[in-house]
């Protein structure tokens, strides 16, 4: 492999003994699934990595639904989500449902919620879903910890805004009241690729249709963040969700992305397919509402 | 300097000292000496290198082996105990879902986590089952045959 200076590798066994080598190292890296480190790794970005601070023995797997919502352990897998029987019914996490749909078996049984939102990554599902969802981090760090929306934890391409030393330690997503449905789409190359364009949404309605709460997400390279797409959710608040309206908040979502060119797709591409795929994880969710 | 693990892989034990960057897989096939585990893509897109680790499938190639102290692997070597060959291992033969045969043995444990949980999959399963590995040769068809193969012997 391709860790050349790699010098330490830690397996804690509790958050106390993580925290102090985190401390002791701040250019120690934290390691939960690492399947994407080993992306970085096999392009030669993680050649300076001197020490690894593997954290899934230290007890951050656990997975707990209560009337509150959903509170997730940094390191517990997307297979541990996806066994939640509450995961596959319950209408307001149908977008994690969905997102947990589309990675291969291999990395849903090794990849875990804190890396994969802490990876930053615009190509993700995951973290889209989860955005639509209203989630949040709780971190540990060196002067404590605190709670961070998934807004804040974005900075940019690959970037998030954790301290040095600074680990995530739960995800939590809040159950929402009233009538409220959730859906995520994913438009790929083949099977195992990441996102041309994904789009999850959360919708909430009266007892009369109208929509009270609307959270709208784009991945997938439409940013160099996964980001919420206020001009759509401005189009849906207060209004009956029927096609027209759907259309209108798909074709508005253009204003609120500046995709990226790669091989996967062009700007341009991405630009008119962010807005289809709004529209009909739009769609899905309606559909989840009745 | 190396650091020393323990391994249950195929039923046996073994103590390893291992590289700090060493994969699984490279433990696997250097070490060990195993042939089940394929390198291929190195970066957990193939899936050839596909064991499961306590009964569960992952990419061997993106696991650093020191996350595993302890664990109990099963490669394809290990799938047969006996004179015997393993149900999906006769099913991939007998449905010519082998040519080259460098995805073979992931696509059989890719198989076999989908036939534990799901013993009888229709075809939409399987092929979500096995949408990790990717096989250059077949074009899948006879690897979805041997999957449904298998299923229908396992059941008996």
């Amino acid at each position: 492999m391709a860790l050349l200076n790699l010098k330490e590798f830690h397996s804690p066994r509790s958050l106390a003994d993580a925290r102090a080598l985190l401390d002791a190292n701040e250019d120690a890296l934290v390691l939960s699934g690492g399947t994407f480190l080993h992306g970085l790794e096999a392009r030669g970005l993680l050649s300076d990595v001197e020490a690894l601070v593997d954290i899934r023995r230290i007890g951050l797997d656990a997975v707990e639904i209560d009337g509150a919502g959903l509170e997730i352990g940094a390191t517990a897998t997307f297979a541990r989500l996806q066994a939640v029987p509450e995961v596959g019914t319950e209408a307001w996490l149908g977008a994690l449902a969905d997102a947990l749909t589309y990675p291969p078996v291999q990395i849903r049984n090794t990849a875990t919620f804190g890396g994969c939102v802490a990876a930053a990554c615009p190509f993700f599902d995951i973290p889209t879903a989860l955005l639509a969802l209203d989630a949040s981090v709780d971190t540990d760090g060196p002067d404590g910890g605190r709670s961070l929306s998934l807004s804040e934890l974005f900075m940019g391409l690959f970037a998030n805004t954790l301290d040095t030393g600074e680990l995530i330690t739960a995800l939590f997503v809040p159950r929402p009241a009233g009538r409220v449905a959730s859906a995520f789409l994913k438009l790929e190359g083949n099977a195992n690729d990441l996102a041309i364009v994904n789009a999850a949404v959360r919708l909430s309605v009266d007892a009369g249709g109208v929509c009270t709460d609307a959270r709208v997400a784009l991945g997938g390279g439409v940013a160099e963040s996964t980001l919420r797409i206020p001009s759509a959710e401005t189009i849906l608040l207060g209004a009956k969700l029927d096609e027209a309206t759907l259309r209108a908040a798909g074709e508005a979502v253009a204003d609120d992305i500046s995709p990226m060119s790669d091989h996967r797709a062009s700007a341009a591409y991405r630009s008119a397919l962010a807005k289809v795929m709004t529209r009909r994880a739009l769609e899905r969710a309606v559909a989840r509402l009745s | 300097m190396k650091q020393m693990i323990r391994l249950e892989v195929n039923g046996e034990t073994h103590e390893l000292a291992v590289d700090k960057d060493a994969t699984l897989r490279d433990v696997l096939r250097d070490q060990i000496g195993l042939n089940g585990p394929k390198r291929g893509c190195d970066s957990g897109g193939c899936g050839c290198c596909t064991v499961h680790v306590d009964g569960r499938a992952v990419y061997s190639c993106l696991c650093y082996a020191l996350s595993y102290d302890g664990a109990s692997v099963l490669t394809a070597d290990g799938l047969s105990t006996g004179a015997d060959l393993h149900p999906i291992q006769q099913a991939f033969i007998d449905a010519g879902a082998v040519q080259c045969g460098y995805c073979t043995c992931g696509m059989m444990m890719s198989a076999k986590q989908l036939l534990d949980e799901c013993p009888q999959p229709d075809e939409e399963q399987i092929r979500h089952g096995i949408a990790g590995n990717l096989c250059r040769c077949t074009g899948y068809v006879k690897i979805v045959d041997a999957v449904k193969l298998a299923a229908e012997r396992l059941a008996k």
